[in-house]
């Protein structure tokens, strides 16, 4: 059922897409071919600068505008898709209601992380360093000497990805969340997803500034010396950031199912 | 195969303060067309909700087919509701994808021959069809199932009169003889005809369940007429007209 209810949430914002993506890898290939192309000539040309800056301006245009429209259909596609008179529809599927917000979250996911990619590639595309060059630069030895100074590097990247997908995951289910909870304030519903989600954010801003003093006094009290380990020291930090952001994410996830399950109140 | 089909016991459902229903008793069987009759207000579209599983009661309890709503209920129970609920990026044939994908029971066939008669077609995007066309489309999705049970908030609120006798057809031929129909309105006298029972609502609370032979025979009046005598506007006091 999950894997249906995933192909009618991709298929309601393909058409977006499918013009978007491509449009920035376009763009950038062109910015390739005229901006980067000639910065080695000097050029005091009034029309080539014209339609240089007009070439930055769509590309940043663009970019912005999908991850714009990315948030916006991250809460779009959940207020009006489930929240909303489409509710009627897919809270009446013979589908469970953390299936419902599953699809959701999952798309919202792949839309963020290729969108990331795109904005990345196209990056890429428009500069125009063959591959060749960057391989022919010796990393070896700067390769060598981190490991020396850092063995887990690798670890610690994995672990700062991994932490990266788990905070994206429970910042998407806190917009979730939100929403669910301004359901319940009858007429005054986004006024009530907006109160709703400040005031999330804040309480949890409070507990992260008490959380860190605890941890800074007591590493002062305790016999913590600096000179320990760094190593060991950021992979605590950044397991700690994984596990909290993991635990909001349930908190949230189960919440938002919670408040479907029990306390829908369709308009 | 529970015996009745929707059995109510003890139910009520409040909006905050406000009581929408309260301790409604119901039991109603298998392939009968009931009308859910009441003034404005009077809980017919909450009752409807619950039954589907888009409320949950505050107390009683509720089943369809001898189990809570949940996912099994809702795969048996095929919902019309009170309002449009496409989305924008929608053609009609998009949604039978959907219904044929989530309801075994979806015949998509069936479905295309009704939007044929009914003149819809399915290729348009639901946004640039009329109203009227949308509770059409809406109305074939319903009734190209067959469901155990049918619930039908408003079938026929929005349409002109030529075309409510011609959802009321398309309801009557539609439907499958073991599956019950209960449809909510106060439009009575245009569907007076096809029902097998009626159910009164006034306040949140069940005032007549009875066939609607035997209120012809006991009462010797129609539904239309019984309904206008006991939910009767009182005028205001000292009000004069």
């Amino acid at each position: 059922m999950l894997g249906k209810l995933l192909k009618y949430d991709f298929r309601s914002v393909s058409r977006e897409y499918m013009l978007l993506w491509p449009a920035a890898l376009v763009i950038a290939l062109v910015m390739r071919f005229t901006i980067f192309a000639r910065l080695d000539t000097v050029e005091d040309n009034l029309l080539a600068n014209i339609t240089n800056v007009l070439t930055v301006f769509i590309y940043v245009a663009v970019l912005v505008a999908m991850f714009i429209i990315t948030l916006l259909f991250i809460i779009q596609r959940f207020y009006k898709g489930i929240l909303g008179s489409e509710g009627y529809l897919m809270n009446t599927l013979p589908v469970r209601p953390w299936q419902l917000v599953t699809s959701k979250l999952i798309c919202a996911m792949v839309l963020l992380l290729v969108s990331m990619a795109v904005a990345g590639l196209s990056v890429f595309l428009m500069i125009p360093i063959s591959l060749q060059d960057i391989i022919q630069v010796d990393f070896s030895m700067l390769w060598d000497r981190l490991m020396e100074v850092f063995p887990s590097f690798l670890l610690l990247v994995a672990e700062l990805v991994l932490c990266s997908l788990v905070g994206m995951v429970a910042s998407i289910t806190q917009l979730y969340f939100s929403m669910a909870l301004g359901n319940l304030f009858g007429k005054n519903r986004l006024i009530g997803s907006i109160v709703s989600y400040v005031g999330i954010s804040m309480v949890l801003n409070v507990l992260y500034t008490v959380v860190s003093m605890v941890l800074s006094f007591s590493a002062i009290g305790s016999q913590y010396r600096w000179d320990l380990d760094p190593a060991l020291f950021f992979h605590a930090i950044t397991w700690f950031a994984i596990l909290s952001s993991a635990a909001l994410a349930a908190i949230f996830f189960f919440g938002t199912t919670y408040i479907l399950k029990n306390r829908l109140n369709l308009e | 195969m529970a015996d009745s089909l929707i059995c109510c016991r003890g139910l009520s459902k409040a909006y905050g303060q406000r009581p929408a229903l309260q301790g409604v008793d119901l039991e109603l069987g298998r392939g009968r067309i009931v009308g859910l009759l009441g003034p404005n207000g009077s809980g017919k579209t909450t009752l409807i909700k619950i039954l589907c599983g888009l409320l949950r009661p505050t107390q009683g309890t509720v089943t369809v087919d001898g189990q809570a709503p949940g996912v099994y209920t809702k795969s048996i129970v095929s919902y019309l509701p009170d309002r449009m609920y496409f989305a924008d990026w929608m053609k009609a044939t998009d949604l039978f994808d959907l219904f044929a994908d989530f309801y075994a029971d979806f015949d998509r066939q069936k479905a295309m021959d009704m939007c044929r008669s009914l003149g819809v077609n399915p290729a348009d995007r639901i946004k640039t069809m009329s109203k009227g066309t949308k509770e059409k489309v809406q109305l074939v999705l319903v009734m190209a199932r067959k469901a155990q049970l049918y619930l039908l908030d408003e079938p026929i609120a929005g349409v002109d009169p030529a075309a409510r006798d011609f959802i009321m057809n398309t309801i009557l031929t539609n439907y499958n003889e073991t599956g019950t129909v209960l449809l909510s309105t106060h439009l009575i006298s245009d569907i007076e005809r096809v029902l097998d029972e009626v159910v009164f609502l006034q306040y949140g609370r069940v005032i007549l369940h009875n066939s609607v032979d035997n209120i012809r025979e006991q009462e010797g009046k129609s539904v239309d007429a019984l309904f206008r005598e006991m939910f009767r506007a009182v005028p205001m006091e000292g009000g004069r007209f």
